[in-house]
């Protein structure tokens, strides 16, 4: 063997296969990390594990039925999943839900936003080794199940989201308990969000890690807090779906990049949903929360766009005048942020990976919906 | 703004694909979803675009054995819409810039390179394993 081949041999990547199985890792996901000595220069994903088929099963189910499905694509984002599904549906069916029901759905997902990000965080801190805090988040977020429990009746599926309205129909009463007893969550997660911010050890690890610029995250199709982290400002909230438009809220935005960028747009958004949920509280319309849905979804075709915890999700449906629809699909956020995953790996060490795409805060269960 | 104004689907004849793409990018439109919806008779794909809250989509029909152009020299993210398409409806996708080779799911043909689980699709003979890199 020549010494130039030799030569050749030392400088090809090493690859290195992360996942699918990974301590920080919920659910599967694989990468071929392709290595300078420490450093990745390229890596390949693969995700298709768990994949459920579930966008085909609405060729089975009846279309008002459906909802209980999509609701299940996801234990995190449940109920946006139902809502998000409903209102391409009635989209299809050219109906406007009540404005209870508006405001009602509007409540759900800020909660569902803030358990979410909680959740993220607690996971982020368990990762790199921060128990303390990832305990202390969880049990602040336990506090905002208990008040979807209360409110919903479920605390992972909410089973609330029908098509035409909402099914619960929490009393204003009930409403107010709930914000007052979302207090010391809200103050705990004041204090926990310093920690995170501003702790030595988190910094270090977060700080100038996995950076992809605007331009890149933009271009690469990124939604949610890994675009906004770059400094774009987009949130399909401004749409001003549900009771969007008749509350006051700013897009939270940061400019590094970074994974310390992702952790703070999230934190951010921690606060902006209990204000949004304030708001709505304080504006809750009195009223029906549903309309009688009768009849088969004529035929057509219709998207609706919801801004989940992880960004931007879009559904579809086609009919075609039966009662079971033709086509449903999600494109979900962790779908469009895995280009930008790749690109925010390419120049870190090793030892930064899992950080890295924790903070992408990935969720395997809608990508393989 | 009206939802009508904010979403729009144009039908394109299929070759005209990448110059309309490119046209899109060059505006400023980033690659927001791929749809493929199976028929018996071929394949729709809608290609679909966003710029701030505005969402525009590219609409053709492929017929089962028309080879379809891959958007990744225009939209290198589109790499994963694509894999997965081709692994589930088992459409012919040219030249994906990151390819799979039927991987993402792992379930894309059968030994005779039919139709993926999702493909509706009436295969009359054998077809050849879709996609090149």
């Amino acid at each position: 063997m020549s010494s130039g081949h030799e030569a050749r041999e030392a400088n090809a990547p090493s690859v290195i296969p992360f996942g699918p199985q990974h301590p920080v890792l919920p659910e599967p996901l694989h990468f071929d990390l392709l290595l300078q000595d420490e450093k990745v220069v390229g890596a390949v994903p693969q995700i298709g594990y768990i994949h459920r088929g579930l966008e085909l099963l609405v060729e089975k189910r009846d279309y008002a039925d459906y909802v209980h499905v999509a609701e299940r694509i996801c234990g995190i984002c449940s109920f946006m999943h139902g809502m998000g599904y409903c209102e391409a549906v009635e989209g299809l069916l050219g109906v406007a839900v009540p404005d209870r029901a508006r405001f009602l759905r509007t409540f759900w997902c800020e909660l569902e936003r803030a358990h979410s990000h909680l959740m993220w965080m607690g996971l982020a801190a368990d990762a790199f080794g921060f128990e303390s805090l990832f305990m202390a988040t969880w049990r602040a977020r336990e506090l905002i199940i208990d008040v979807a429990e209360e409110t919903a009746g479920g605390r992972v599926i909410f089973g609330s989201a029908i098509v035409g309205g909402v099914s619960k129909d929490p009393s204003d009463e009930t409403l107010m308990r709930c914000m007052e007893a979302l207090k010391p969550a809200r103050d705990d997660i004041k204090k926990l969000s310093r920690v995170m911010l501003q702790d030595a050890t988190v910094r270090h690890r977060l700080e100038g890690v996995g950076v992809i610029s605007k331009e890149k995250a933009y271009e690469l199709g990124a939604v949610g807090p890994m675009l906004r982290a770059s400094g774009y400002d987009f949130d399909i909230r401004r749409r001003g779906y549900a009771a969007y438009g008749e509350v006051g809220f700013e897009t939270a935005l940061e400019t590094a990049g970074d994974c310390m960028a992702r952790a703070a747009i999230r934190i951010k958004e921690i606060e902006q949903s209990f204000s949004i949920m304030e708001q709505v509280v304080a504006k809750m319309p009195a009223g029906p929360v549903s309309l009688p849905i009768k009849g088969m979804p004529p035929v057509g075709e219709c998207f609706a766009r919801l801004e989940q915890p992880r960004g931007e999700v879009i559904y579809y449906v086609k009919s075609n005048g039966s009662r079971n629809l033709e086509r449903f699909r999600v494109r979900t956020p962790t779908f469009a942020n895995v280009p930008a995953m790749v690109e925010a790996m390419r120049g870190a060490s090793l030892a930064d990976v899992p950080t890295i795409i924790l903070t992408i805060d990935p969720c395997i269960s809608c990508t393989e919906r | 703004m009206t939802e009508k104004e904010i979403q729009t689907i144009d039908e394109i004849e299929p070759g005209r694909l990448l110059p309309e793409t490119d046209a899109l990018r060059s505006a400023g439109w980033r690659l927001v979803q791929v749809l493929c919806i199976s028929s018996p008779g071929g394949s729709e794909l809608s290609y679909s675009f966003g710029r701030g809250l505005a969402m525009k989509s590219l609409r053709f029909r492929a017929l089962p054995d028309d080879e379809v152009p891959s958007i990744t020299s225009i939209y290198p993210a589109a790499f994963l819409y694509e894999n997965e398409i081709r692994d589930l409806f088992g459409l012919r996708i040219e030249r994906i810039g990151a390819d799979w080779l039927g991987k993402v799911y792992d379930v894309a043909s059968g030994p005779t390179g039919g139709g993926g689980p999702f493909s509706k699709v009436t295969i009359t003979g054998p077809r050849s394993e879709g996609g090149t890199i």
